[in-house]
């Protein structure tokens, strides 16, 4: 137990350990799942924005061969709608529940066949007749829907509009940042069985809690009699944070065929049936002191959503805790368009951060300041909002740590003083303070007669580590050795987990086995209690501590015996504890910190054509304890690079009359490949955090967050050119 | 109609009925129940699903099974030999060159292939060579990493990455 509690900033770099089942293509995937007789389904999508299904012709359809089913609003039950979720709201819309059109790309069948080609071709005979209406589109459409502050989460404190009319310098500027598509690796799959009225479903899912609940509700079955089952993914994203229409007609299928039923998207369905990052405009208004103190922000943030989905937004959620501002307003806006659901993509609030770390950098021009210098003088030291110290804060130090290690004073103010040959240089930077909730987790381990141990919650490993990192802290809380745990995760039906979202499943689940562990010690000392034979008789728990697969006295490690020995003794087989973390930041005294960062990026643009690189990036982070220091710098350098795409590449394009997206492929919705891949360091700084359990903070998202204002703030310094739209293209350059 | 074809996969012979619509990536994963050979795209520009024709490095969504009749065909269930990792498998998973592994199978194939033709690649070659293969996890640098591993490694040990 004393490793955990200890000031350890590094976790050991243990190799992954599914990665053998990876590297020889053994790991299962939903995808992968097949059973005897199973059968495959095809959707058919709205070929139109808006209006209504006038008739649907099947018979073609259903004559062709190897057909079994073809589903439609016409002939579909009606299923109830799925249920509010923690943490993200209603769930999506329920399929087929009228002749309704609310987006291109809508689900408005599901073909079922004997072979996926049989499915495939059969969905083409569909005969759709639409009466088609005039859908909104648009993020300035004046005719949609404006929903205001509908999360609850605009933050107010002091007078901004006050401020500001007295602010000495005022700051008053738009930024827009075009869609993005999740695009896991992985295509989402179902496959659906019913044993009578028990659904088992392999399921691409960040959540198999709340898939279970989700499907009971919407079947009207117990949740008991529903199995989520995905022990891998093919990556998230946020992707798999919702239970979505597909997945719900696939289980359909299942029943109405009374066969097993895959599903599997296609790359396109994977824009239009799994969310996206909303598209969004901000309006974002400083008002400073000379001296470079903020004394007002005025944040107003716009998304798109769906028509009639829901979506948390998190555009401004942190702008109020950044930085030591007095008055501060945010107000969130959503606006409702034909287009398909929006929700959650690695790092919701990375928008925000982009304005922000923008308009700052604007601000050190205007006042004469080093921008890192700017940053300094409005540093947060307790939570600017609530007045409690943090949990946790190294900020300075990552501005520190990063700032030497990637040379910023050799940055020379003016702009396009720096060059290479034909290249101009620019040095840009940006701060990052980001969320990370702990969210109630609970688990399940085990110690065996022959030594080992096996941890079991229905928690997900969706390519991050969570096996790894669950073994490691099992082992290390057990004083076992890593062969020695098995971690057994991705399934609905072992204890309720959180999701793998949000940046919180590594700290909850390892808050939850820290409990189970010491719980575990407890259920030993217990069988011990009368036992004259053994040196631990008697003693409560903190007399106690584990190493090397023995329970032994902290004073006196001599004193003690194994945890095989005593199960045999007692002829117990195994000997198990549930453990959980229910975190209550209420009444601790805190605010409890998501990761902080410092990124500082180098760019070189061709002066004449307007190329722009990205030579290297250095993020300095502050997570917290970091459980593996190989998997988090992975973490931290794979969402550099997704941070990348979503600054330089990447753009979901909605054609403005039809509503259809228009780049649906890999061919043409770019994500960075590895010949566009720059220099990429990253160093942790910081302790462990106060909040945590466990010691750590999450950190599956914050390397995204503040890339693409360092990035801007590059180009800036190089080319005098202030973009704040994303992507920054080449014809923004010339 | 249906064709019969006779290829041979990571060193076993199969013979099988097929359609001739079915593509090769079908044929590994739902005939032969290989599934480590996975699919990403409709496309042929994620690189997933590539495996080794003929010694050669294709994408086998882009190849249709009766194509490879007569050929033979090498897929990451047949990279390691004797259970013994192959250093490219080693390298990936010592250097950590993966996430979610969903992108792994093709990377390693298309990395056997660069590696056969160019047996000591700079940082740079290796980037070029795989940007035909996505990775949406690591962010890539690990997985030259693992390249540049691999490639030490059978220079040291010439037999272990022998390709047949």
């Amino acid at each position: 137990m004393t490793v955990v509690t200890a000031n350890k900033l590094l976790g050991d770099p243990v190799d992954r350990v599914d990665g053998p089942l990876k590297v020889t293509g053994a790991a299962p995937y939903p995808s992968d799942v097949t059973y005897p007789g199973l059968v495959h389904a095809v959707l058919v999508q709205s070929t139109i924005a808006a209006g209504t299904i006038r008739s649907i012709d099947a018979a073609d359809a259903e004559a062709a061969p190897g057909v079994l089913a073809v589903i439609t609003h016409e002939n579909a039950p009606a299923l109830a709608e799925g249920p509010m979720t923690p943490l993200l709201g209603p769930a999506p819309p329920s399929p087929l529940k009228d002749n309704r059109i609310l987006h291109h790309g809508q689900h408005v069948a599901i073909v079922v066949a004997e072979t996926l080609e049989q499915a495939t071709a059969a969905a083409r005979l569909v005969r759709i007749d639409y009466e088609e209406t005039a859908p909104v589109l648009g993020i300035d459409n004046p005719e949609a829907a404006v929903l205001r502050n509908p999360w609850g989460l605009e933050t107010q404190r002091g007078d901004a509009a006050a401020a500001l009319a007295s602010a000495e310098v005022v700051y008053d500027e738009t930024f827009a940042i075009a869609a993005g598509t999740n695009n896991p690796l992985g295509l989402f799959a179902t496959v659906a069985r019913w044993e009578g009225d028990r659904l088992i479903v392999h399921e691409s899912t960040q959540w198999p809690t709340m898939a279970r609940q989700t499907l009971a509700t919407v079947f009207n079955v117990p949740e008991n009699d529903v199995q989520v089952l995905v022990p891998y993914l093919g990556g998230g994203f946020g992707a798999g944070l919702r239970t979505w229409p597909h997945a719900i007609l696939t289980a359909l299928a299942a029943r109405l065929v009374d066969r097993p039923v895959k599903l599997v998207l296609t790359r396109p369905q994977m824009f239009t049936s799994v969310g996206h990052r909303a598209e969004t405009t901000q309006r974002l208004r400083l008002g400073a002191t000379r001296a470079g103190r903020l004394v007002a922000i005025d944040h107003v943030g716009t998304s798109t959503l769906g028509a009639e989905a829901a979506n948390m937004e998190f555009i401004s959620i942190e702008t109020g805790a950044a930085y030591a501002c007095p008055n501060v307003a945010t107000h969130d806006r959503q606006v409702r368009l034909n287009i398909p659901s929006p929700g959650w993509m690695r790092g919701p609030g990375s928008e925000g951060n982009f304005a922000i770390e923008s308009a700052l950098d604007e601000l050190s021009y205007t006042l004469g300041i080093d921008p890192l210098e700017l940053r300094l003088r409005n540093y947060a030291e307790v939570h600017p909002q609530s007045g409690l110290p943090w949990s946790s804060k190294a900020l300075r130090e990552c501005y520190r740590v990063g700032a030497e290690r990637f040379g910023w004073t050799r940055r020379t103010p003016e702009i396009g003083s720096m060059r290479e040959g034909n290249w101009l240089v620019g040095y840009g930077m940006a701060g990052v303070t980001f969320g990370g909730a702990q969210l109630p987790c609970q688990v399940r381990v085990s110690i065996r007669r022959d030594g080992s141990a096996h941890v079991r919650s229905a928690a997900t490993d969706i390519g991050t580590g969570t096996y790894t990192v669950a073994t490691q802290l099992a082992a290390e809380l057990l004083g076992l050795d890593i062969g020695q745990v098995r971690v057994e995760i991705g399934d609905s039906d072992l204890a309720p987990a959180p999701p793998s979202g949000g940046s919180s499943l590594a700290t909850s689940l390892g808050g939850a086995i820290r409990d189970a562990a010491g719980n575990l010690l407890r259920a030993f000392l217990n069988v011990l209690a009368e036992d004259h034979r053994s040196p631990l008789q008697g003693r409560r728990r903190d007399d106690v501590t584990a190493a090397d697969g023995r329970i032994h006295l902290v004073d006196d490690p001599s004193v003690g015996e194994t945890y095989s020995d005593i199960l045999a003794r007692h002829e117990l087989d195994e000997l198990a504890a549930d453990g959980e973390i229910n975190p209550q930041a209420d009444g601790a005294g805190m605010a409890p910190s998501g990761p902080f960062a410092a990124r500082f990026a180098e760019v070189r643009i061709d002066a004449e054509l307007g190329l722009l690189r990205v030579a290297r990036i250095v993020s300095a982070v502050d997570a917290g304890r970091i459980l593996n220091e190989k998997l988090a710098r992975s973490q931290i350098i794979g969402a550099t690079v997704m941070g990348i795409g979503m600054t330089m590449l990447e753009e979901t394009i909605f054609d403005p009359g039809s509503g259809r997206i228009a780049n649906a492929t890999f061919g043409d919705y770019l994500i960075p490949v590895n010949a566009d891949v720059p220099d990429l360091d990253v160093v942790f700084v910081g302790e462990p955090d106060r909040f945590s359990p466990i010691g750590s903070k999450g950190l599956g998202e914050v390397g995204i967050v503040g890339v693409s204002a360092a990035i801007a703030n590059a180009v800036y310094h190089a080319t005098g050119r202030r973009i704040r739209s994303l992507p920054i293209t080449i014809d923004q350059l010339l | 109609m249906t064709r019969i074809i006779t290829l041979r996969v990571n060193g076993k012979s199969y013979e099988n009925e097929v359609s001739p619509r079915l593509l090769l990536v079908h044929y590994l994963r739902d005939v032969l129940g290989l599934t480590g050979t996975h699919i990403a795209c409709d496309t042929s520009q994620c690189g997933a699903c590539t495996v080794m024709f003929n010694g050669e490095s294709v994408k086998s969504c882009t190849m249709l099974a009766v194509q490879a009749d007569g050929g033979e065909v090498k897929t990451v269930e047949g990279l390691a030999t004797n259970g013994k990792l192959h250093p490219l498998q080693q390298g990936f998973w010592e250097k950590h060159g993966l996430q979610c592994g969903f992108c792994t199978p093709g990377m390693l194939m298309s990395s056997l292939n660069l590696l056969q033709r160019n047996p000591d690649p700079t940082p740079d070659e290796i980037r070029h060579a795989l940007e035909g293969n996505l990775c949406r996890c690591t962010g890539y640098q690990n997985i030259v990493a693992a390249v540049q591993w691999a490639a030490q490694e059978m220079k040291a040990k010439p037999a272990a990455g022998v390709a047949e």
